[in-house]
């Protein structure tokens, strides 16, 4: 009986271990720079086709 | 003499061209599209014609600014479709998000 209530308290207690996992990310990481690329991108289409409309009136 | 008149014939047909256009455009005809392109609204042979042959001289127009700025067509011709609805008079035909046309 009291046997069986010390290896219960050392179960109960071995519980309690304080544990802290790091797990390491797998992939690696990554800074979105889209974003950026596709408003630069944009700045310059916007800017041909502004000339397009310029120089092909007759098409717009 | 002869390039003369050539010339003068080009020219005349272009504006020709540009007043079909226009004309097209004001009496609700053809509208501009979210792809860049027009559109008829009211589709007939004459219509169908100005339509087809300024979207084929868009088009290569818009993939030379693909080449250029080194992106899709795809893009230059959201771009496009963007900028044209914006720059259409009101009154005129503009293609919505859901595709119809709608009278701006």
């Amino acid at each position: 009986m009291k046997r069986t209530a010390v290896v219960l308290a050392g179960l109960l207690l071995a519980a309690c271990t304080p544990r802290v996992e790091v797990v390491v990310p797998d992939k690696p990481i990554t800074v979105n720079l889209n974003v950026k690329v596709d408003h630069e991108i944009r700045v310059r289409v916007d800017r041909e086709l502004e000339k397009l409309f310029e120089q092909e009136q007759e098409l717009f | 003499m002869r390039w003369l008149a050539m010339f003068l014939a080009a020219t005349l047909s272009l504006s020709a061209w540009a007043l079909d256009l226009q004309q097209a455009k004001q009496q609700g005809l053809v509208g501009e599209q979210l792809n860049g392109l027009v559109g008829a609204v009211q589709g007939n042979a004459q219509v169908n014609a100005i339509v087809s042959d300024i979207n084929r001289k868009r088009l290569d127009s818009y993939r030379d600014i693909a080449r250029k700025t080194g992106t899709s067509l795809a893009v230059v011709q959201s771009r496009a479709g963007q900028l044209n609805i914006e720059r259409t008079p009101a009154g005129q035909f503009v293609q919505r998000a859901d595709g119809r046309w709608q009278r701006k």
